[in-house]
């Protein structure tokens, strides 16, 4: 028998929790699917060695839902991903999101795990980040103070590291509608594919004017120390003609561009060639 | 604390220790060992039980967060003696060898059925991939799913 020794607080509303985060420590951690939390407190994990307090935010209608509302789509920070995958709006606008959100574990762990806890630990095989990253989002913090929106990129510091302070909770996942028809994908590969943790991810969205990249956004996820853009290679790609040795050459650039990342690992010799052809099998299947 | 929730149709309340686990309230407090401790980390889906309606890994979920909700175990499934058509399903494929996934391989199965009960092979596949099975593979059990379907439309078209 497990009881992972923390109180719980289940706040019913927004207002509640943060007056609650304001006057915690560090040692109250917030709680929505307990994919993270849950499993890191019954492993001894150290992120969680000193938590002592779980703010429990599932039963706060102010966090879920998904709308549209002045040319942004607005994602409530603990929706889960089957409530993501299962979204109209999300299918027709953001389908790298559904994409990347339909690759998380299991059906059991999309229906509890939320799309705010999946990059607010920023762990590097967080699958949706790419996918948020290409979509340029931003995310709206909230504390019993101040509301800030901070663009997603900006907030991710570094692998398990934040801007989130101390009394602020994640509130929603602001996209901006996308106005163009962007032609994209996402790609995950991992070890299987149910219940697998990303060894590498990668997410492209190309607008095409005839047949020259009008615009790219180009993301990665897990390969890298954490989801990021590039734009040294999108610049690079936008006004040239999408043609074949055009690709095979993007894709020997985003071999590099990561490795220059990374640095040289002991499993380079096998990530940077399946690098590059997922990310030229990608740009092949836009292109398509 | 003091929870209240409706397992398996009843209205039940209890003490309890507001983070234990779902899956350890549910065998300890009140003997429903039908469901399954595997991995403990929400891999393996021995512990699967639904929760509103959804399939979850119990081991994931702590009593406080149970308050209010309705939850649906292995035992909650036959109406008194007479099997649930998936279970009567499992056996009749030869899919229950063990015995230890199909709690939680019957449990997502239900969970399938009730929303979507016309599955393509592949929609089983995917409601079934949280739980492992270590014992008789997965086409008897994927048999069973359909088979149930099968019959279920038959049922309602009678």
């Amino acid at each position: 028998m497990i009881d992972i020794m923390c109180e719980v607080l289940t706040p019913e509303n927004l207002t509640d929790a943060l007056q609650l985060l304001a006057k915690a420590d560090s040692t109250t951690k917030i709680l929505a699917g307990g994919t993270d939390v849950v499993v890191g407190k019954t492993q001894g994990s150290k992120r969680f060695a000193d938590t002592v307090t779980l703010i429990d935010i599932n039963r706060i209608e102010e966090l879920k839902g998904i709308f549209e509302k002045d040319g942004m789509i607005s994602i409530g920070a603990a929706t889960t991903f089957s409530e993501i995958c299962k979204s109209k709006l999300v299918e027709e606008k953001l389908p790298l999101l559904k994409k990347a959100s339909s690759t998380i574990g299991s059906l059991q762990i999309r229906n509890r795990a939320t799309i705010a806890g999946n990059f607010v630990n920023n762990a590097p095989c967080a699958d949706t980040v790419p996918a948020l990253l290409v979509y340029d989002a931003s995310i709206e913090i909230k504390s019993q103070a101040a509301t800030r929106n901070i663009s997603l990129q900006e907030f991710l510091q570094g692998p398990y590291k934040t801007q989130l302070q101390q009394g602020e909770l994640v509130t929603r996942i602001l996209v901006p509608t996308p106005k163009q028809n962007y032609a994209g994908d996402f790609y995950k590969l991992g070890r299987r594919r149910a219940v697998a943790i990303s060894r590498l991810t990668l997410a492209v969205l190309i607008l095409l004017n005839g047949k020259e990249i009008a615009d790219i956004k180009i993301a990665s996820g897990a390969v890298t120390p954490i989801g990021k853009r590039f734009p040294k290679l999108e610049e690079f790609a936008k006004g040239k003609v999408m043609t074949d040795n055009l690709l095979r050459d993007l894709s020997k650039k985003m071999g590099e561009e990561v490795l220059a990342v990374t640095g040289l690992r002991w499993s380079s010799d096998y990530k940077l060639p399946v690098v590059q052809q997922m990310f030229y099998q990608l740009l092949k299947g836009i292109e398509r | 604390m003091e929870i209240k929730f409706i397992l398996n149709g009843k209205e039940v309340s209890t003490i309890t220790e507001p983070s234990l686990r779902l899956l350890d309230l549910l065998r300890e407090k009140f003997d429903l060992t039908g469901t399954k401790e595997g991995c403990g980390v929400g891999e393996c889906g021995a512990c699967t039980v639904l929760m509103n309606g959804k399939a979850v890994n119990s081991c994931l979920v702590l009593a406080a967060q149970v308050n209010d909700s309705e939850i649906l175990t292995i035992e909650g499934i036959a109406k008194g003696d007479e099997l649930h058509p998936l279970q009567k399903n499992f056996l009749l494929n030869g899919a229950v060898q063990c015995g230890f996934c199909s709690p939680g391989m019957v449990l997502s199965s239900y969970a399938l059925l009730e929303e979507n009960p016309n599955p393509t092979e592949e929609e089983i596949k995917d409601a079934i991939a949280g739980n492992l099975c270590r014992c008789t593979g997965y086409k008897q059990i994927i048999d069973a799913v359909k088979q149930t379907a099968k019959e279920l439309k038959m049922e309602v078209k009678a």
